[in-house]
């Protein structure tokens, strides 16, 4: 447990930077230089002459692009020269984190030139998919929808931006789904979303960012968000995953048979690693994944074994889609080289990374990102958005917050020493399950149809009837006053569910953003809250995050 | 003046300076007239300036140096300090990647900044002359060089080929060159420039080039300047040789040498006739047509009697014979004549180029100069290629370098001055391969599955970089060449020129993230690209996601209250009405309620609507792309003309 402002890193006094002088990297073609940078560190690096891409995305010649936090790697079909410098360091460091130069160009923590990179695979993906696109377009089909599989730390993110970035830079319009609730895509972990990419990805940023008040130096990207409050697709055997999936899913199928664009360029599907280490339960959730996406592409990363089962599961079987028999669309399961740039993160760096996903959601691009800095002259503070969320005081007993409540031995291990947690402690038992406010629970956790998306709900929810009818209840459980004091520091889900929706409705709605909870004051029974928008919190059910992505400490002072 | 004020007028005149494409005297005025306001920020417009020349296309290269030209002699002291700086390596790196035309212009301009600025009662140069001699020193000694290289190597070849004994012996060591050979240059530059030109063309100056080397050599001395000569003769002249060509190619129509021998000449009569040429080209042009005419029966059929053993070689392949006269200028060139003569000389060096390997049997072939051809200075004027590409003949044939005028074109400009300048440090970089061919040639089919994965397909990659050749400076994003990813382009850098004028403004307020949408609005929403035409976003932007603002009908105009105290205080023009802040909750934001932004002036929604009998446009009139845009700086439209007391003397080209 830990308190806001107590575990500060240290003053930078102690720091010690050595600042590395400008060096230039000359990088031969097909090759690829591999960098890490640490959080609070700046790198910034620069194409002198010839041609370079971040996971697929071209980068500017003369341009400056800074990084920090990050593990990534530049490539080039063509050979360039890049010169990398260290940025100046970026003080707003209060997640315990110290920064940390490394003795690397730049004050990288480590950086080497690797020859051996599976850029020609990744490469052939995405031609073969041009390919299948091509042939989409001749034959009035839907475009290709991959599903991208292998263990933590194998590469599918990246993999998943480099077919995203090249498929844009050839006038495509991916739909990109993050199944991984670990990490989140254009939003804070612990969310499921899908967006359309039809614009340059964000090279500092990753994917880039959802819409704000203000401009952006990079488009941004519109997601759809789900909150999925767990750490791994396997809690509660799924029976979380498996509906919110579904529910993506619906809205996705919903948006490709609108969208001309995106229904040609087809699906790119990220999926957390857990799914790919042969645990129990976990080629369900596969064959359900590809089941609501009627997945056409499976790409296995580095695991032979998975590879395997899944050839012999998917390999040339006729697609889920409502068309595949008509049109003869079948799987294809590939194999393609992990990455020797694959680096393990370790749970530090992992936990930095979630919280700097969640503090730009409230604060902006914590250092002057890549592109905006490419947008000025002389990158200055100009063009880093910062953004002002706005606190207020709720009270708690007008909201209507649910907690997802699966094992008891789960929430024990959180709630151990929490004195305020002991006095309510009928609600959160997981045997009592029917807490006598909740309004209704309807025994059936399949996706609603969609409001407005009459015709299409059939099809997907049609096509996983076995999975959910058995689970009749939602383990989502309203928190009643008074407020927990373990909701401070933590995340809520803004849903656009009422307040007073069925559970499963809650489960499965789409999310509208974050508040987060600076303090609670039980005896006052309010909460203070930092919001992204001024102005009163739309009066919506919210999902309280206490799982995951957890406790963030002293995102504000 | 803080370093923000700095940036953001650098990233404006940097904006500006990008949309300067060609010597348009409006626009480098407008520029001037910004670099003279911003005086305080004179080092970071300098670094803008400097950094565009390095930057841009070649072509786009002459009107950023006319801009500092202008910037010199209109503004001067804190700019010529700071230009001055790295003026040498700017202007040399300019002068290494124009063409030979561009390179005249900035001769010319080099003169005039030795000179002090007309008019002026100060009496010291543009420049330092420091700074304008090491220019000039380099350009001289990089001529020179590239004339011994090339002699070194040219000689020897020659005197192998058994050609020397064409060469009268004298020329080789007289001080002063014959004076006739200024006069012989026409047509063969063409041979150095043909990577720029269709091919059908080139091959044909290769042809008529090749005839003309055989001229020469059949007639060593020749006949002195005619005085008298006219359009008249010329055209006779040239009537016979067309009447002549038509024969030959009537004889034997399947002989490429003749078919494109004709072209040739019909294409020149059609200059000819439109009297696009100057003096000096047209009697460049004449006295390589009466040479031409002279021996006409003998260039295609018969092998010129003098000239040995290697004009056995079948006519074609006269466009491979290497340099004839190579030798004569050297002395001429060793002392550090005139520019002029340069000129003269070099247009007649420039005779010998076509690389000896290109076969015969294969006119087709580009003749793209090779490296160990090329070493000769370019600085001869093609005059006769100046007036194609002014009357826009040769892109007409040639489509590819004009669409993508990137590395491809200095080479076609010129070979020249292949040598390292002292203190050039880059060129422009190479984006390779511009003209690579479209990825529909390269078959893009590439089976799914594991093994077809291993496969290298370097050709492939093209479709992602070489077949979109026109890049976003800023992003890095990459633009087809055709007419529909120009427009895309365009509506790019729109896009960027917004955003950035949006992120000024938006610096000044508090920004917050916005609500995500729900599941029926994302259905619902379209990806807008940064290359389409938008409404404007002041408009949409501020309603945004917000949905349930569009819901509530037509919004009445409104905009943001201004931060700036003057403009707030400004009334409304028509009614003289000031405007009234109100809170928007909605915005989250002080807003005028009934106000437009028209240009740069607010108006009351209504009285305008009253005024122009329209329905206010929401979000203001669509902007018109102007070459100065509407920023920080101000608006600058319609100064140059407007104001009389601001007299900006812009150097522009002779029309």
């Amino acid at each position: 447990m830990s308190l806001p402002g107590l575990d500060l890193s240290q003053p930078s006094e102690e720091r010690q930077y050595a600042v590395a002088p400008p060096s230039q990297i000359s990088l031969s073609p097909g090759s690829e230089w591999r960098f890490e940078v640490g959080f609070g560190h700046i790198v910034k690096v620069k194409i002198l002459n010839g041609t370079a891409e971040l996971f697929g995305t071209e980068l500017a010649e003369s341009q400056s692009y800074s990084f920090t936090g990050t593990k990534a790697a530049i490539y080039t079909w063509h050979g360039c020269t890049l010169e990398v410098s260290t940025g100046e360091t970026n003080h707003m460091i209060s997640d315990g984190v110290t920064p940390t130069a490394g003795h690397g160009a730049g004050g990288c923590q480590s950086e080497y030139t690797a020859e051996e990179t599976p850029m020609v695979e990744y490469a052939n993906v995405h031609f073969a998919l041009e390919t299948l696109r091509q042939e989409a377009h001749g034959a009035g089909k839907d475009g290709p929808r991959v599903l991208l599989l292998g263990s933590e730390n194998a590469g599918k993110t990246s993999l998943a931006k480099i077919l995203t970035a090249y498929a844009t830079r050839v006038g495509r319009q991916p739909l990109v789904v993050n199944l991984d609730p670990s990490e989140g895509m254009l939003s804070v972990p612990g969310t499921l979303t899908a967006a359309a990419f039809r614009t340059l990805l964000d090279v500092g940023e990753g994917w880039g960012s959802s819409p704000m008040s203000g401009p952006s130096p990079v488009p941004v990207k519109l997601p759809l968000v789900y909150s999925y409050p767990l750490t791994s697709p396997l809690d509660a055997d799924g029976s979380v995953y498996r509906p919110v999936v579904s529910r993506l899913a619906l809205s996705v199928t919903g948006r490709m048979a609108e969208d001309e664009d995106a229904r040609e360029t087809g699906i790119i599907v990220d999926t957390p690693g857990v799914l790919s280490q042969g645990k129990p339960g976990s080629l369900e959730l596969i064959n359900h994944i590809v089941t609501e996406f009627a997945i056409t592409t499976v790409l296995v990363l580095g695991s032979e074994r998975l590879y395997s089962s899944m050839a012999k599961q998917y390999d040339n079987k006729p697609s889920s889609s409502a068309t595949a028999t008509a049109l003869d669309e079948r799987i294809s399961v590939l194999k393609l080289s992990k990455s020797g740039g694959c680096v393990d993160r370790d749970a530090a760096f992992l936990k930095a990374t979630r919280e700097s996903q969640i503090r730009s959601y409230f604060f902006g691009n914590p250092i002057t990102s890549a592109a905006s800095a490419a947008l000025s002259i002389s990158a200055s503070s100009a063009s880093a958005i910062t953004l002002s969320p706005h606190a207020q005081q709720l009270d708690f007993a007008s909201l209507a917050v649910y907690n997802y409540t699966i094992s008891a031995a789960d929430d024990g291990d959180e709630d151990d020493y929490d004195p305020s947690q002991l006095t309510t402690t009928d609600s959160y038992l997981p045997g009592s399950e029917h807490s006598s406010s909740q309004p209704s629970q309807l025994p059936s956790d399949r996706a609603a149809p969609l409001p407005g998306v009459v015709g299409l709900s059939s099809n997907p929810s049609a096509s996983s009837p076995a999975t959910s009818s058995a689970q009749s209840n939602v383990p989502l459980k309203k928190v009643l006053p008074p407020a927990p004091s373990t909701l401070a520091n933590t995340l809520l889900a803004i849903t656009h569910a009422s307040t007073t929706a069925p559970v499963a409705e809650v489960r499965d709605a789409s999310i509208m953003g974050f508040v987060y909870v600076a303090d609670v004051d039980a005896d006052k029974g309010k909460i203070r809250v930092l919001a992204p928008v001024g102005g009163r919190l739309p009066p919506r059910a919210m999902i309280w995050t206490k799982r995951w992505p957890g406790e963030i400490v002293g995102l504000v002072g | 003046m803080s370093g923000l004020v700095s940036d953001e007028v650098a990233e404006d005149y940097k904006n500006s300076l990008e949309d300067l494409t060609t010597n348009d005297r409006f626009q480098i005025s407008n520029l001037t007239v910004i670099a003279k306001e911003n005086t305080e920020n004179a080092m970071a417009i300098s670094r803008v300036l400097e950094n565009h020349i390095r930057s841009t296309p070649p072509p786009q290269k002459l009107p950023a140096l006319y801009v500092v030209d202008s910037i010199v002699k209109n503004v001067g002291t804190p700019y010529t300090l700071f230009l001055g700086r790295n003026m040498y390596q700017t202007f040399m790196n300019a002068y290494t990647l124009v063409d030979s035309q561009t390179r005249r212009k900035l001769d010319e301009m080099l003169k005039t900044w030795k000179e002090p600025v007309p008019g002026s009662l100060d009496t010291r140069p543009v420049f330092p002359s420091d700074i304008t001699r090491n220019i000039e020193s380099a350009l001289i000694k990089a001529r020179t060089a590239a004339l011994q290289q090339q002699q070194a190597r040219g000689q020897p070849d020659i005197l192998n080929r058994g050609w020397g004994s064409a060469t009268p012996t004298g020329w080789t060591n007289s001080p002063t060159p014959p004076q006739n050979i200024a006069r012989h240059p026409p047509i063969q530059p063409y041979l150095n420039n043909g990577h720029g030109l269709g091919t059908s063309v080139r091959i044909l100056c290769a042809s008529l080039g090749g005839s003309a080397v055989l001229t020469q050599s059949t007639r060593p001395p020749p006949q002195p300047h005619r005085p008298d000569a006219n359009l008249d003769s010329l055209n006779r002249d040239l009537d016979a040789l067309v009447a002549s060509a038509r024969t030959d190619f009537a004889n034997s129509p399947f002989d490429p040498a003749s078919q494109q021998r004709l072209k040739a000449l019909l294409d020149l009569q059609g200059i000819l006739q439109r009297q696009q040429l100057t003096q000096e080209q047209f009697k460049l042009v004449r006295d390589q047509v009466s040479a031409l005419a002279a021996t006409q029966p003998a260039s295609t059929t018969h092998s010129p009697p003098t000239n040995g053993p290697a004009v056995s070689a079948p006519p074609v392949s006269t466009s491979t014979p290497p340099a004839q006269p190579v030798s004569q200028p050297l002395q001429q060139l060793l002392n550090p004549g005139t520019l002029a003569e340069l000129i003269k000389a070099t247009a007649v060096r420039q005779q010998p180029t076509p690389p000896p390997h290109i076969p015969n049997v294969l006119p087709q072939v580009p003749q793209i100069p090779q490296p160990n051809a090329t070493p000769q200075p370019a600085v001869a004027e093609n005059p006769l290629i100046a007036a194609l590409r002014a009357r826009g003949l040769l892109p007409a044939s040639s489509a590819p370098p004009s669409l993508a005028p990137s590395p491809g074109t200095p080479v076609a400009g010129g070979p020249g001055l292949p040598f390292l300048m002292p203190g050039q440090s880059h060129s422009t970089p190479p984006v390779p391969n511009p003209q690579a061919p479209p990825p529909s040639n390269v078959s893009s089919v590439v089976p799914m599955n594991t093994a077809s994965m291993k496969i290298p397909r370097m050709a492939l990659i093209v479709s992602l970089y070489e077949a979109r050749p026109n890049r976003c400076g800023t992003c890095g994003r990459r633009f087809l060449t055709t007419e529909e990813g120009k427009e895309k382009k365009a509506r790019h850098l729109d896009w960027h020129f917004k955003t950035n004028q949006r992120m000024a403004e938006a610096a000044k307020r508090a920004q917050t993230r916005s609500w995500y949408v729900d599941e029926r609005d994302w259905i619902k929403s379209r990806e807008d690209g940064d290359d389409q035409s938008s409404v404007d976003p002041e408009a949409t932007g501020a309603v945004g996601v917000d949905s349930n603002a569009s819901k509530q009908g037509p919004p009445k105009p409104w905009i943001r209250a201004p931060n700036d105290a003057m403009l707030r205080n400004t009334p409304c023009p028509i009614c003289q009405e000031k405007f009234e802040s109100t809170w928007s909750e909605d915005v989250q934001d002080w807003i005028w309620q009934d106000a437009v932004k028209v240009g740069s002036r607010v108006y009351h929604a209504s009285c305008y609507a009253e005024v122009t009998k329209e329905v206010p446009v929401r979000g203001g009139t669509p902007q018109a792309r102007t070459g100065t845009p509407d920023s920080v700086l101000g608006k600058r439209k319609a100064e140059g003309t407007e104001s009389p007391g601001l007299k900006v003397r812009v150097k522009t080209e002779p029309a």
